[in-house]
C-alpha cells in the first residue's frame, strides 16, 4: 500500500511536467494553430539555466525565476521564426519548431556541453500513510496546480487572456475589432516558454536533464496534449497525469524498460481513434 | 535542344558515378557511400513530402529494420543477397501493416506518429535479446555474391550507387505515371482529389510502402558496409536529416534527393574538418552539424519554399494569415 | 470619412477590386448594392484594414469599425467578453454605453455567443462595433438571414445613431428596399466594378437597377 501510494504521488509529480509541457503546446496550438517541436527545448533551457545558475552561487528562488525568464525568450524567439513570417503555414511552422530544437542542440552544447546536468531540489521527505515521499514531489504537484489555476484565471478573466482565446475562437473575428493576431500568437509562444521552463525547474531536481531529454518531454507532452485534442488544456492535464502515473506504475511495479512504448503506442491509438471520428473535410483543416 | 542535354547530362552524371569510386581514398569514398545511402532514403521522403504531402518524422525506423533484417539473415547463414533483397521487402511489409491504421492520420499527427514509431523501435531493439540490445549485432559478414565478395570500400560504392540508380528510376516511373499524376493532386488537396475519384488511402498506403522500401534497402547495403548495427546507429536525428535533405533539394522531384543529399552531406562534412583542427574544442563537430541542420532547415522552409509549396500549402484558408 | 480613390485589390491573379473609386461624407448613411461575388466583402475588409489594396489609396477620417458578413462572434466566448472586445482599439471595456443602447444585450451579457439565435447574434456584432466609439461604421449584409422585424429593429438603432451622433455609415446590402429606405445615396458594384451611382430616389427608378435589386425575387 505505501509503495502504491508513494509510486502514485511520484506518478502524479511526473504527470505535472508532462502537463505543463502539454499545456504549452496547447497554448499555441490554440492561438496559432501550430504544433512547437520546440516545447520540450524550452524545459531543457530552464533546467539547465538553473543548474548554472545555482551553481554560480544564485539563490533558490532567483535562479528559477530567472531560468523560467529565460525560456519564456526561447519561447519568443521560436514564435518568431515559426510565425513572424507571412504566409508560413502550419506544417511549415511545425518544421521550423523543428529546426529550432535542432539549432537549440548546438547553443546547449556549446553553453552546457552534452552531459547531463542537475540541480538541487527540495531536500528531505515526508511521511504520508507510511509512505516515503520526496518534498520535490509535493513541490511539483504544488507549483503545477497553482500555474494551471493561474493559467485558467489568465484566460477566464483578464483582457489579454480573452483577447487570446478570442484569436483562437475566430481569428478573423480578432482581427475585425483590431487585435494582431500575430503578436498574440508571439505572446502565446513567449507564454508556451514560460511553461515549459516551468517544467523544466521543477523536474531537474528529479531527474538530471541533458540537451537531447527534448524528444522524451515533447513526445510525452503531446501525447498528453492528444487527450485534449490539442485544444482543450484541462483535458491534456488529465491525459498528462495518467500518463505519469501510468508510466511510474509501470515501472514501480517491474515493466519499466516498456514504459515508452506503452506511453507512445497509447498516443498513437487515441489520435487514430479521433481521427476515426471526423470526416476527412474537417481534419484537412486541422 | 534539352533532348541532347539531358542525355549528355545524365552520361555525365553516370560517368562521374562510376570512375569517382576507383579515384576515392577510403574515407572519401565512406563519405559517398553514405551520401548514397542518404540519397536513397532522401528519395523515399521527398516522394512522401512531395507527392501524399506527409512529413514522416520516423524514416530512420525504415532504414534501421533494413539493416536489422539484412544483419539477421546474413548472421543466421543466409546468402547475403537474400538478405540484401529481404530488407525493402521487410520495411515494405511492415510499412504497408503499421500504414494502415496510421495513414488516417494527417499533418503533424501523423509527423508524431511516425517519430512516435522510429521511438519505440529503437527503444525495443535496444532492450530484446535477438537484436542484440543496445550492444547491437556485430560480425556481419562481408556482401558476396557466388565467388565474388564485395570486401573493399569501392564495392560497396558501385552497390550503393546502383541502388540509388533503381530508386531513381522507379521514383522517375512512379512520377511519370498517371496514379503519380493523380498523386500530385493528393499533395495538394485530399479532398479535391477524393472527389475526383482517386483511390486517396491506397495510394497514400503505397506511396508510404515505397518511401519505406527505399530506406529498407538504404538499410540493408548499410549493414553489410558497417558490418555493424545497433540503435545508436538509428537517432532521431538521422529522420531529421532525410527531411532537410529532401526539403532542401525540392521535394517530389528526382533529382531533388540526390542533390539535396549531396550538398548537405558536403556541408556537414566539410565543417567537420574545420572542426577537426587542431584547437577546436571536442564539441565542435557535433555542434556544427547541428547548427547546420537546423539553419538550413528553416532557411529553406521560410525562404525558399518553392519545394516545400506541395506538402505544406494543403491547408485551406480556415485561418486566413496575411 | 470614407475616400477610396482608385482602388485595386486581388488575390492572387484574380481582381477582386477593379480601380474602386468612392466616397462617404460626414455624418451620411451611403448603400453599397450588388450581387454576392461583386467584391462587396473585399471592400469591406479593405476599409478595416485586413487586407491591403495592391495599388489605389484609403483615406478614412476617423475610427471605423466593421460588422462583418456573418456576425463572426467569438462563439466561445460571453456576450459581454466579446463587447469587451469590440473596445480593443478605443480601449473601452465596460460595455454599460452599448447596453443603453440594447438593452436586449444586458439581458444576453452571460450567454455564450455562440449558442445566440441569429438576430441576438447580429445585434451583438453591432454592439460589438458600437464598443470602438466609431465614427464612421460599415456594416456588411445586415439583414442577410435576419426575421424582417429585426432588420427593422436594428436599422431603425443605425439610423438613430446617425441622426443622434452623426455616425456615418457605409451599408453593404442585397436588400436594396432596405438600403434606400436608410440611405441618401448608392453605389452598385458588380464584378469589382462600379456600374451605377447616384442618389437613392434616382437608382430606384433607374429600370437596370430596378429589375436586379427591386424585382419580386429580391426581398
Amino acid at each position: 500500500m505505501s509503495a502504491f501510494l508513494s509510486y502514485l504521488l511520484n506518478g502524479l509529480a511526473v504527470g505535472c511536467a508532462i502537463a505543463l509541457i502539454a499545456s504549452g503546446l496547447v497554448t499555441i496550438h490554440r492561438v496559432t494553430g501550430v504544433v512547437n517541436f520546440a516545447q520540450g527545448t524550452f524545459a531543457v533551457v530552464a533546467g539547465l539555466c538553473t543548474s548554472s545558475l545555482l551553481g554560480l552561487g544564485f539563490p533558490h528562488g532567483l535562479s528559477e525565476l530567472a531560468a523560467v525568464l529565460a525560456a519564456a525568450v526561447a519561447g519568443l524567439l521560436t514564435g518568431l521564426a515559426a510565425i513572424g513570417k507571412r504566409g508560413t503555414t502550419p506544417l511549415a511552422s511545425l518544421i521550423v519548431t523543428l529546426g529550432v530544437g535542432v539549432l537549440a542542440y548546438a547553443v546547449e552544447i556549446v553553453l552546457w556541453g552534452d552531459q547531463p546536468r542537475s540541480a538541487p531540489g527540495l531536500a528531505g521527505s515526508v511521511t504520508v500513510a507510511g509512505a516515503h515521499i520526496q518534498t520535490q514531489h509535493l513541490l511539483v504537484i504544488g507549483v503545477t496546480a497553482a500555474t494551471f489555476v493561474l493559467l485558467a484565471l489568465f484566460f477566464g478573466r483578464t483582457y489579454l487572456g480573452k483577447a487570446l482565446t478570442a484569436c483562437a475562437s475566430n481569428p478573423y473575428a480578432a482581427r475585425v475589432v483590431g487585435i494582431d493576431v500575430r503578436r498574440m500568437g508571439l505572446l502565446a509562444f513567449a507564454l508556451g516558454g514560460l511553461l515549459g521552463g516551468i517544467a523544466g525547474v521543477l523536474v531537474t531536481p528529479l531527474r538530471p536533464i541533458s540537451f537531447d531529454t527534448d524528444v522524451t518531454l515533447i513526445v510525452n507532452g503531446f501525447a498528453a496534449a492528444v487527450f485534449g485534442a490539442l485544444t482543450r488544456p484541462v483535458i491534456a492535464l488529465f491525459g498528462a497525469l495518467l500518463l505519469g502515473v501510468a508510466e511510474t506504475m509501470a515501472a514501480g511495479y517491474g515493466y519499466g524498460s516498456h514504459q515508452l512504448e506503452v506511453a507512445l503506442g497509447l498516443m498513437i491509438i487515441v489520435m487514430i481513434v479521433q481521427a476515426g471520428r471526423r470526416s476527412a473535410i474537417s481534419e484537412e483543416t486541422v | 535542344m534539352t533532348r541532347f542535354v539531358r542525355p549528355a547530362a545524365l552520361l555525365l552524371v553516370a560517368a562521374v558515378t562510376l570512375v569517382l569510386p576507383a579515384t576515392l581514398d577510403d574515407s572519401a569514398l565512406a563519405v559517398y557511400i553514405l551520401l548514397g545511402l542518404a540519397a536513397i532514403v532522401t528519395a523515399g521522403v521527398s516522394l512522401l513530402m512531395g507527392y501524399a504531402g506527409q512529413v514522416s518524422l520516423g524514416q530512420g525506423a525504415f532504414y534501421a529494420i533494413g539493416a536489422y533484417t539484412a544483419a539477421l539473415l546474413s548472421l543466421g547463414g543466409v546468402p547475403p543477397l537474400v538478405g540484401l533483397l529481404a530488407a525493402p521487402v521487410a520495411a515494405a511489409v511492415f510499412a504497408l501493416v503499421i500504414g494502415t491504421p496510421l495513414l488516417r492520420l494527417r499533418g503533424h499527427h501523423l509527423a508524431f506518429a511516425t517519430l512516435a514509431m522510429q521511438l519505440i523501435l529503437l527503444s525495443l531493439a535496444g532492450q530484446l535479446e535477438f537484436t542484440g540490445g543496445d550492444i547491437g549485432l556485430q560480425a556481419i559478414p562481408q556482401f558476396s555474391l557466388g565467388s565474388f565478395e564485395a570486401s573493399g570500400a569501392a564495392a560497396y560504392a558501385y552497390m550503393t550507387w546502383a541502388g540509388l540508380a533503381v530508386v531513381m528510376l522507379i521514383t522517375h516511373n512512379v512520377i511519370s505515371s498517371r496514379p503519380g499524376r493523380a498523386l500530385r493532386a493528393l499533395a495538394t488537396s485530399e479532398t479535391a482529389a477524393a472527389s475526383s475519384g482517386i483511390p486517396v488511402g491506397r495510394y497514400k498506403l503505397v506511396v508510404f510502402a515505397l518511401s519505406a522500401t527505399f530506406a529498407g534497402l538504404a538499410g540493408g547495403i548499410y549493414c553489410f558496409y558497417t558490418g555493424y548495427v545497433a540503435p545508436g546507429s538509428f537517432p532521431v536525428l538521422i529522420s531529421i536529416q532525410y527531411i532537410v535533405m529532401a526539403v532542401v533539394g525540392g521535394l517530389g522531384t528526382i533529382w531533388g534527393a540526390v542533390v539535396g543529399a549531396t550538398a548537405i552531406t558536403l556541408l556537414v562534412q566539410g565543417l567537420d574538418r574545420l572542426a577537426s583542427l587542431p584547437g577546436m574544442p571536442t564539441y565542435a563537430p557535433s555542434v556544427l552539424s547541428y547548427a547546420v541542420y537546423a539553419l538550413v532547415l528553416i532557411v529553406v522552409v521560410l525562404f525558399m519554399p518553392r519545394g516545400l509549396v506541395p506538402a505544406l500549402s494543403r491547408r485551406p484558408d480556415r485561418r486566413p494569415r496575411r | 470619412m470614407i475616400e477610396v480613390q482608385d482602388l485595386v485589390v486581388s488575390y492572387g491573379t484574380a481582381t477582386a477590386l477593379d480601380h474602386l473609386t468612392l466616397t462617404v461624407g460626414e455624418g451620411e448613411m451611403v448603400a453599397l448594392l450588388g450581387p454576392n461575388g461583386a467584391g462587396k466583402s473585399t471592400l469591406a475588409n479593405t476599409l478595416a484594414g485586413i487586407i491591403a489594396p495592391a495599388s489605389g489609396t484609403v483615406r478614412i477620417g476617423g475610427r471605423l469599425a466593421l460588422i462583418p458578413e456573418g456576425r463572426q462572434l467569438f462563439p466561445d466566448l460571453s456576450v459581454a467578453d466579446n463587447l469587451a472586445l469590440g473596445g480593443w482599439r478605443s480601449g473601452l471595456r465596460d460595455p454599460s454605453s452599448v447596453y443603453e443602447l440594447l438593452p436586449r444585450l444586458a439581458e444576453l451579457a452571460g450567454r455564450r455567443a455562440g449558442v445566440l439565435s441569429g438576430g441576438e447574434q447580429q445585434m451583438v456584432a453591432f454592439g460589438r462595433a458600437m464598443m470602438s466609439r466609431p465614427e464612421v461604421l460599415v456594416v456588411d449584409e445586415l439583414s442577410l438571414g435576419l426575421a424582417p422585424g429585426v432588420t427593422a429593429d436594428l436599422a431603425a438603432h443605425l439610423a438613430e445613431l446617425n441622426r443622434s451622433q452623426g455616425l456615418a455609415v457605409l451599408l453593404i446590402e442585397q436588400n436594396a428596399r432596405l438600403a434606400f429606405e436608410l440611405c441618401s445615396r448608392a453605389y452598385v458594384l458588380e464584378s469589382g466594378r462600379l456600374v451605377t451611382e447616384g442618389a437613392c430616389a434616382e437608382l430606384a427608378d433607374d429600370p437596370r437597377v430596378a429589375a436586379a435589386y427591386l424585382g419580386g425575387a429580391v426581398t
